[in-house]
């Protein structure tokens, strides 16, 4: 398979001058030459294959959206260098900006004012688009994001998620080889983001685009990205599928209790007890349910031992065992703790 | 050649858009216009009262200095109208991030920055400034023979581009400083010395207006080959070079800037 995006060692520094802190800090400011350098993406590289789904995902002011930045043209990088379909993004700005498509959820790219039909009909002079290819277009994105719906409307009186449907319709336009989504469910609510995610499933399959999205949203990479990328604080710490990932973290366990009675005095004596076959073993409770979880290391451990334990001590209504969900690793790898 | 098409066509399109929603909002359209009109309405007043006092000023006579004004009225009000949107790059495209768009997009830069907006308060300027012209040929300060008339066009096209570069370079120091809007809005003050002979000045104003920000090659330098008799070259032939320069050196300039474009974090 040919390989579509390839980016080597790229490394983005942004240069602030230094600030002090209060007043006298600021009038300091002023007159000391000091610089700091922040590195926002550390020596990152990795390649995409022509129509992955590839989730690129850290927590915030990790270098995501710098690393978007870079591949899509807007930022310079200050060492290493991208290569997008054998384009040059920071060399040959317009060449790439043809074959891509962007999509912030943060901020649109439509005209304001004007109408999302007459938005769509100006995008389709600049990417210069011939008019069979607009309309076959316009019926398929009609189809999966039901555009029509809101054709003759300004986009600042669209809703959210109107809008970022409008956003992503937009970008698909000129047929891009590659599209970035940069956070494109923030803010949606469920429906939604079902739909936006159905999407661009359908849009992946019927023109093999490939995919590049950045969320904090876990169901968004569970159903749509076969691989992910995470980064945090500027450096790649892994790339894999999310299986590999599930398998080299996901060694935590989760056993939800529900009980008849649970007080104070039983807490204490479950902590004793449990603490007793491993220190590492943590409890959280939920008084007013009558509920609490343990969570275990399942290679230490094992799950029968937890639930004899805590059989003789209380009476149990009723157990679920559940395997780590995605967002806890990856919450456990933002906190470096793996 | 089929770029140039495409980038006039686009150009089209924009503006059509941009004047439907001028129109949507006549009120702001004619207040900005009047304003436009009134302000330059009391500068030519206020340089009525000065001429009533005293009848020249170093050798100027007020018709003549009529003329320069309003020469340098028209090249700044074509300025004002087709590149109004630089003064948008200055003040908050870059500190807000909204350039990310125009990098995201097929199409030269700085056309995309100049081709969002056209400023129709500039025909303040330009209606003065005409009116100012027809005065003086009315007059007899100028003759209005073929020469002149061609001089007079050509000089008008250089200096309209040389007061767009002055804007541009200062512009692009946003991508630096994030705002550039106070550079660019003093350079803009200094442009209103060169609406009178920059002979009444001191010499350090002189070389600022002549060499720093050329704004004495706009319309004072050519407009003495109307009054004095200078030759062409002296004066517009002068006036072609800084433009030429001045152009290459803001867009050199802006297209640094823009490879220095930092963007804003989410």
């Amino acid at each position: 398979m040919k390989v579509m995006i390839e980016v080597n060692n790229i490394t983005k520094e942004f240069i602030s001058a230094k600030k002090y802190p209060g007043f006298f800090g600021a009038i300091k400011g002023l007159f000391s030459n000091e610089k700091v350098i922040k590195k926002a993406v550390d020596n990152v590289s990795f390649s995409i294959l022509d129509g992955e789904i590839v989730g690129y995902i850290g927590s915030n002011g990790a270098g995501k959206s710098t690393t978007i930045k870079m591949m899509t043209g807007i930022l310079t990088p200050t060492s290493g260098s991208c290569m997008i379909n054998g384009v040059n993004p920071s060399t040959q700005r317009k060449k790439n900006a043809k074959n891509i498509g962007v999509v912030f959820g943060q901020r649109t790219q439509l005209w304001w004012d004007l109408p999302l039909s007459e938005t769509y009909s100006i995008l389709k002079e600049i990417y210069q688009v011939k008019d069979i290819d607009y309309n076959n277009r316009i019926e398929f994105l009609n189809e999966v994001l039901n555009i029509g719906e809101f054709w003759d409307k300004p986009v600042r009186v669209l809703s959210l998620g109107q809008r970022m449907r409008a956003d992503l319709g937009a970008s698909l336009l000129h047929n891009p080889s590659t599209l970035y989504l940069d956070e494109p469910t923030i803010g949606l609510d469920v429906v939604v983001k079902d739909n936006i995610r159905k999407a661009i499933k359908e849009i992946n399959s019927e023109y093999n685009t490939t995919v590049i999205l950045t969320t904090h949203d876990i169901k968004d990479i569970e159903e749509l990205c076969n691989r992910i990328i995470i980064i945090d604080m500027g450096k790649k710490i892994f790339d894999g599928s999310l299986k590999e990932l599930k398998s080299k973290h996901g060694f935590y366990r989760r056993v939800k209790f529900e009980v008849k009675n649970l007080d104070k005095e039983y807490e204490k004596k479950l902590y004793k007890i449990l603490k007793i076959i491993n220190e590492e073993i943590k409890i959280e409770f939920d008084l007013e349910k009558n509920l609490f979880y343990v969570f275990f290391d399942k290679k230490c451990i094992q799950v029968t031992n937890i639930i004899k334990n805590v059989m003789s001590l209380v009476e149990v209504n009723d157990i679920v065992i559940q395997e780590e969900e995605l967002s806890d690793i990856i919450r456990q790898i933002y906190k470096h703790k793996i | 050649m089929r770029e140039i098409k495409q980038y006039l066509h686009l150009y089209k399109v924009f503006t059509f858009q941009f004047i439907k929603g001028i129109l949507q909002s006549k009120v702001d359209f004619l207040i900005g216009l009047f304003g436009f009109f009134i302000v330059q309405f009391t500068n030519v007043y206020f340089l009525f009262l000065i001429f009533n006092k005293i009848s020249t000023i170093q050798g100027w006579s007020f018709n003549q200095v009529l003329f320069i004004y309003g020469f340098s009225l028209i090249p700044r009000g074509i300025d004002h109208f087709f590149t109004d949107n630089i003064w948008t790059l200055a003040w908050q495209l870059v500190l807000n991030g909204d350039f990310d768009r125009y990098m995201l997009r097929p199409l030269n830069l700085l056309f995309q920055v100049i081709c969002e907006r056209i400023q129709p308060d500039a025909f303040g300027e330009l209606i003065v400034g005409i009116l100012l012209l027809i005065s003086s040929i009315s007059k007899d300060v100028v003759q209005a023979n073929l020469l002149n008339c061609v001089a007079f066009v050509i000089s008008i096209i250089v200096g309209t581009i040389i007061y767009t570069s002055i804007k541009l370079i200062y512009a692009s120091l946003a991508f630096w400083f994030k705002i550039s809007g106070p550079f660019l809005y003093t350079a803009y003050q200094i442009a209103d010395f060169a609406k009178y002979p920059i002979t009444i000045y001191s010499r350090v104003i002189r070389i600022i207006i002549s060499w720093i920000v050329p704004f004495a090659f706009v319309a004072f330098y050519p407009s003495t080959f109307f009054l004095h008799n200078n030759t062409f070259l002296q004066t517009i032939g002068i006036e072609c070079i800084i433009a030429v320069i001045f152009s290459i050196i803001s867009y050199y300039i802006f297209i640094k800037g823009t490879k220095n474009y930092e963007s804003v974090g989410n």
